[in-house]
C-alpha cells in the first residue's frame, strides 16, 4: 500500500496533494431487555484525497474504490482547478515525518469470536434486569473497531497506524408507580482485555442508580454553588475546547476567544492534549501528518491559544497543534478537539464542600448540548450540598448558559484530576465523529442558574 | 453483486436478502472570503441479511468481494437474533420520479453557478454569509432468495446557507436549506432567500411580561421539531418495545380532526422517495394519522414478524448499521388559512419559526421545553419584533388537541413536508 499512495501523490498536478486510506473492521452486539436485537460484522475501506494550489481551493474526493488511488488525486486535482479561489490557501509549515506505527495490537478484538462478546452482553443485561424487579428496561451495546490507516502526503510524509477501540453502552430504566428513570453508563478502552473486566462494576452500578433516582426529589430552581464531578467537568471541558477552541475555522466567529481574552479566574487552565499516553484522541500525527502537541488554550484564565489544521494555522498566523482530524472515511481534516482536560488545581472534594451552604453536587451528566456559544446540561445523578456535606439524591438538575459565562463562573479546581473512560464521540455535523477523551478533577462553579428539567 | 450475494447463500440458509447502495456526491462551498471547496465522494456499500434456523444476522462491508460478506454473515448466523423473516415474494412496483437528468449531470460549475447569485442575493454589510451546494447520485439494488430483484436510481440536489449576523442584538446563526431530486426552482430559492430577509430583519423587542400560556404560530421547521414525539410514536419499533403512548389506540380520536399526516414514499422527486423499500417491499403511502385518528405505525419486515402485522415498506438499511425501521416522506395535510388567518389568534402570541429540541429528553412521553431562538412577538396580526431567550414547554400531542388553525402554505424542508400550525395553551418562557 505504501508504494501505492506515495506513487498516487509524486504525480499530482498541484502544489500539493494528500491521500489517506483507511480499513475499518467492526462488530456490535445489542442485547435489549435480555434478547439480543443485533450481532454483526461490518468491514469498510475507503479515503480521501485532497489537492490544493495557490491559486486554487481545495479538490477533495472520497472513495471506496481503492484499487486505483492515481485517478483519485488526479480527480482531486481537476476539482481544485474549478474552485477557483478570490484567497489563496496557505498551509503552514510542518517537521516531514514518516511512522510506521501498525504494531501487532494487543487483545485484538478481531481475534475474539462474537460469541463470548455476546456473553458480555448477555450477561449485562441479566445484571440489570436481576437487580430490581422495577428495572422494567434495559439495553447493552457492546462494540469494538480496529482502524488501519495509511497517509501520503506530496510533500513526502507517511503514516501507517493501527488502533483498536472497544466500548460498551449500557441503560437501565427503572419504573414505579408512574416515575420512569434512566441511568447510562459508558466505558471505553482500547481492548476488551482486563480493562473491560473492571470496567464492568461500574457499567453494572446503572441498575441501583435508576433505582435510587426513583427516589429523588426534583431539584429545586435557583442559583446554587454547583460542583461538577470529575466526569461532568471533564464533559464541560471537551464542550468548550472543541466549540469555542475552533475560532480560526473559515466562517467562525473570531472573536468569540481572542487570543489575550480574560475568561476565568487564574486557577482555570484548559487545553487539549493528543500526546497524552493511550487515549482515544491520542495519535502521533493528525490526519494530516502533523505532528500532534499539547495545546494549552486558556492559561490561568487567559487565552493562549487555538486548534488548528495546517489551513487555519498559516491564515491566523499560529503553529499547526496537530488537531486536523477527520470525522469520517471521507472527510477532510478539520479543527478538532482529542483529549480535553482542565487542569487539576490543589485540594480535594472536601476542600470545594467546604463552606457551601446550600449547592448541588453533579456526579454525571446524561446530555450536554451546544447551540450558538450556549450550552445545557442535563445532569443525571445529583445530589444536594447543604452545609458542607453531600445530602439526598436530586433529580432534573439542567444548567444553562454561554460556555464563556460558564468559565467565569469557576472559582475553585481540585487536584483530583483524572481522564474520564466514557465513549465519548464529538459530533459536528458534516465533519463527522471522532472519539475523544477529556479529563478535568472536580470544579466549584458559583452562582450558577440551575433549572429542572425534562426527564 | 446482488446476484453473486444471493448466490453466495443459497443452499446454506433457509433466505437471505441483499441490499447495495452505490452513491456519488458532489458538495461545492462558498464561504464569506470567497474561498471555493469542491468535494467529491463516491462510495459503494453492500447489505446481507440471512436467515436460517429461527435466527437472523447481518453484515456489511466495502469490500465487493461477495464471497467475505457472505462468509462474514455466516460465522454471525448462531450469535444473531431470534427470529423468523418471510421475505416478499416480486411484485409489480409503482411508478415514481427519483431521478432529474438535470440534477444528475450537475458538475462543479454548475453548482457554483448557483451558489454566487445566492450568496449575492443573502448578503448584506451586518451578515457573514456562506453557502453550499449538493449534489448527490445514487444506485440502490434490491434482492431476495424469493427472486425479488430490482433496481433505482435516485439524485438528490440540495442547496443551503449558514448566515452569521454581526453587531449589537444580532440574531443567532441562521441555517436554511432546501432539497430535492430535481433542481432548485427560482422560486425556491427566491422563498429561502425571503426567509432568511423575513428571519433577520425583524429587530430584537422588549418581551415585557410574556411569559405564560398563549398561542402560538409554529411555522414549517418549527413544526418538524414539535412533532419528532409524533414522529418516534409512530415508529413501530416503538410500539413493539411498548414505549409509545399510541400503542394500542388504533382508530381511536387522538388529535384534533384537522390534522392528518401520511408517509408517502411515491411522492415525486422527494428525497425519500423510492418504487420499493430496503427490505424489498414495494412502497405504498401510508396513512398513518387520518383526521385525528391513528390509522398506523410504521413498520418492516422484521417489526411485523414480531409484532405479527404486515410490513409498511418502511424499512431502511444504513450504512454500518442494523436494518432500522423510519419514515420516506412525512406529509402533514394543509388547511386553507392565509398568513393574516395564521397571525390573527396571535393577540398576543409567537410565531415561531425554528426551534431546537434541547439537550436529549425522550420524546416518546410527548413532553418537551425547547429553546425558541428563533421567535416573534405578534400583536394585532403584527409581526413586532424578535424575542430573545424564548423557551417553549408543553406536551407535543396534548397540542394536537388544541389546534386552532391549519395554513395553506405547506412548504417542503427535506423530505417533510407541513404547513405552518397554531396551537394554543403553548407554555412561553422568557428568561
Amino acid at each position: 500500500m505504501k508504494e501505492r499512495l506515495l506513487a498516487a501523490v509524486s504525480g499530482a498536478r498541484s502544489s500539493y496533494a494528500e491521500i489517506r486510506v483507511r480499513r475499518v473492521w467492526s462488530s456490535s452486539v445489542l442485547v435489549r431487555n435480555r434478547a439480543v436485537e443485533v450481532a454483526g460484522s461490518a468491514t469498510r475501506i475507503g479515503g480521501v484525497a485532497r489537492a490544493v494550489s495557490p491559486d486554487t481551493g481545495w479538490g477533495v474526493v472520497g472513495f471506496t474504490e481503492v484499487d486505483r488511488l492515481e485517478p483519485q488525486v488526479s480527480l482531486a486535482a481537476d476539482l481544485a482547478a474549478a474552485a477557483v479561489n478570490r484567497r489563496p490557501v496557505l498551509l503552514a509549515p510542518i517537521p516531514i515525518r514518516q511512522l510506521e506505527l501498525a504494531d501487532v495490537l494487543q487483545d485484538d478484538p478481531r481475534a475474539t469470536p462474537l460469541s463470548a462478546k455476546r456473553a458480555i452482553a448477555d450477561r449485562l443485561s441479566a445484571v440489570i434486569h436481576d437487580f430490581d424487579r422495577r428495572i422494567v428496561e434495559s439495553r447493552v451495546l457492546y462494540r469494538d473497531d480496529v482502524v488501519e490507516t495509511w497517509l501520503a502526503t506530496s510533500e513526502g510524509a507517511w503514516l501507517h497506524e493501527t488502533r483498536g477501540e472497544t466500548s460498551l453502552s449500557v441503560l437501565a430504566v427503572a419504573r414505579e408507580a408512574g416515575n420512569l428513570e434512566r441511568v447510562l453508563g459508558t466505558w471505553s478502552g482500547k481492548s476488551a482485555g482486563p480493562a473491560l473486566d473492571g470496567a464492568l462494576p461500574a457499567l453494572e452500578s446503572v441498575a441501583p442508580k435508576a433505582i435510587e433516582r426513583l427516589h429523588a426529589v426534583p431539584v429545586r430552581p435557583g442559583r446554587y454553588t454547583v460542583i461538577l464531578d470529575p466526569a461532568a467537568a471533564a464533559c464541560v471541558a471537551h464542550r468548550i475546547v472543541a466549540h469555542l477552541g475552533r475560532t480560526t475555522l473559515p466562517g467562525a466567529d473570531p472573536d468569540a476567544l481572542p487570543l489575550g481574552l480574560r475568561v476565568g479566574p487564574e486557577c482555570l487552565t484548559l487545553g487539549d492534549d493528543p500526546t497524552a499516553e493511550g487515549l482515544r484522541g491520542s495519535a502521533a500525527c493528525d490526519d494530516e501528518g502533523t505532528p500532534t502537541r499539547r495545546t494549552i488554550l486558556v492559561q490561568n484564565g487567559v487565552v493562549t491559544g487555538h486548534l488548528t489544521t495546517r489551513e487555519t494555522a498559516a491564515r491566523t498566523h499560529l503553529a499547526p497543534s496537530g488537531h486536523g482530524r477527520a470525522g469520517s472515511l471521507h472527510a477532510a481534516p478539520a479543527p478538532r478537539a482529542a483529549n480535553s482536560f482542565l487542569a487539576q488545581g490543589a485540594g480535594t472534594l472536601e476542600d470545594l464542600l467546604r463552606g457551601v451552604g446550600s449547592g448541588v453536587y453533579v456526579s454525571d451528566l446524561l446530555a450536554a448540548e451546544e447551540s450558538g456559544g450556549n450550552l445545557t446540561l442535563r445532569a443525571g445523578s445529583s445530589r444536594a450540598i447543604r452545609n458542607g456535606s453531600l445530602a439526598e439524591p436530586v433529580k432534573g438538575v439542567q444548567l444553562e448558559g454561554s460556555m464563556l459565562s460558564l468559565l467565569g463562573r469557576v472559582e475553585a479546581v481540585a487536584g483530583d484530576f483524572t481522564w474520564d473512560s466514557s465513549a465519548t464521540r464529538c459530533r459536528d455535523g458534516a465533519a463527522g465523529v471522532v472519539s475523544v477523551t477529556a479529563g478535568a478533577p472536580h470544579v466549584r462553579l458559583m452562582d450558577v442558574p440551575v433549572s429542572e428539567g425534562m426527564p | 453483486m446482488i446476484e453473486r450475494l444471493l448466490h453466495a447463500v443459497a443452499g446454506r440458509v433457509a433466505a437471505a436478502d441483499a441490499v447495495a447502495k452505490a452513491d456519488d456526491t458532489l458538495t461545492v462551498s462558498l464561504d464569506d472570503e470567497g474561498r471555493v471547496t469542491v468535494t467529491a465522494s463516491r462510495s459503494e456499500v453492500s447489505h446481507l441479511r440471512i436467515a436460517g434456523d429461527g435466527k437472523v444476522a447481518v453484515a456489511s462491508s466495502t469490500d465487493p468481494s461477495p464471497l467475505a460478506l457472505a462468509e462474514q454473515a455466516l460465522a454471525d448466523l448462531p450469535e444473531g437474533e431470534d427470529l423468523t423473516l418471510h421475505f416478499p415474494a416480486p411484485a409489480p412496483l409503482p411508478g415514481v420520479m427519483t431521478r432529474s437528468p438535470q440534477a444528475a449531470a450537475a458538475g462543479p460549475e454548475t453548482l457554483l453557478s448557483m451558489l454566487r447569485p445566492l450568496a449575492g442575493r443573502l448578503a448584506r454589510t451586518n451578515r457573514r454569509v456562506e453557502v453550499w451546494a449538493e449534489r448527490s447520485l445514487g444506485l440502490v439494488r434490491v434482492g431476495n432468495t424469493r427472486g425479488v430483484l430490482a433496481e433505482y436510481e435516485v439524485s438528490t440536489i440540495g442547496i443551503g446557507t449558514m448566515i452569521e449576523s454581526i453587531g449589537a442584538g444580532a440574531a443567532p446563526p441562521c441555517r436554511l436549506h432546501v432539497a430535492g431530486a430535481t433542481m432548485p426552482s427560482m422560486v425556491e430559492v427566491e422563498t429561502l432567500v425571503t426567509e432568511a430577509d423575513r428571519r433577520l430583519a425583524p429587530p430584537p423587542v422588549e418581551s415585557g411580561a410574556l411569559s405564560g400560556r398563549m398561542p402560538v404560530c409554529f411555522a414549517p421547521r418549527a413544526l418538524a421539531i414539535l412533532l419528532l414525539p409524533l414522529r418516534a410514536a409512530l415508529l413501530g419499533h416503538e410500539a413493539l418495545l411498548g414505549r409509545s403512548p399510541l400503542r394500542g389506540r388504533r382508530g381511536e380520536p387522538l388529535f384534533d380532526r384537522r390534522f392528518s399526516l401520511v408517509d408517502d414514499a411515491l411522492v415525486p422527486a422527494r428525497p425519500g422517495s423510492r418504487p420499493i423499500d430496503d427490505d424489498g417491499v414495494p412502497s405504498r403511502r401510508v396513512d398513518l394519522v387520518v383526521e385525528g385518528r391513528l390509522a398506523a405505525m410504521a413498520a418492516d419486515l422484521r417489526i411485523g414478524a414480531l409484532a405479527g402485522v404486515p410490513s409498511t415498506g418502511n424499512a431502511w438499511r444504513q450504512a454500518f448499521g442494523p436494518p432500522r425501521v423510519g419514515f420516506t416522506n412525512l406529509l402533514v395535510r394543509a388547511g386553507d388559512g392565509d398568513r393574516a388567518a395564521l397571525l390573527a389568534p396571535l393577540a398576543p402570541g409567537l410565531l415561531v419559526e425554528d426551534l431546537e429540541w434541547g439537550p436529549g429528553p425522550n420524546p416518546l412521553p410527548g413532553a418537551f421545553m425547547a429553546r425558541a431562538p428563533w421567535a416573534y412577538l405578534v400583536e394585532q396580526g403584527e409581526v413586532r419584533g424578535r424575542v430573545e431567550s424564548v423557551s417553549l414547554t408543553g406536551n407535543a400531542f396534548d397540542l394536537l388537541g388544541r389546534v386552532v388553525a391549519i395554513g395553506s402554505d405547506a412548504t417542503w424542508v427535506g423530505s417533510w413536508c407541513a404547513p405552518s400550525m397554531v396551537f394554543d395553551g403553548v407554555g412561553v418562557v422568557v428568561r
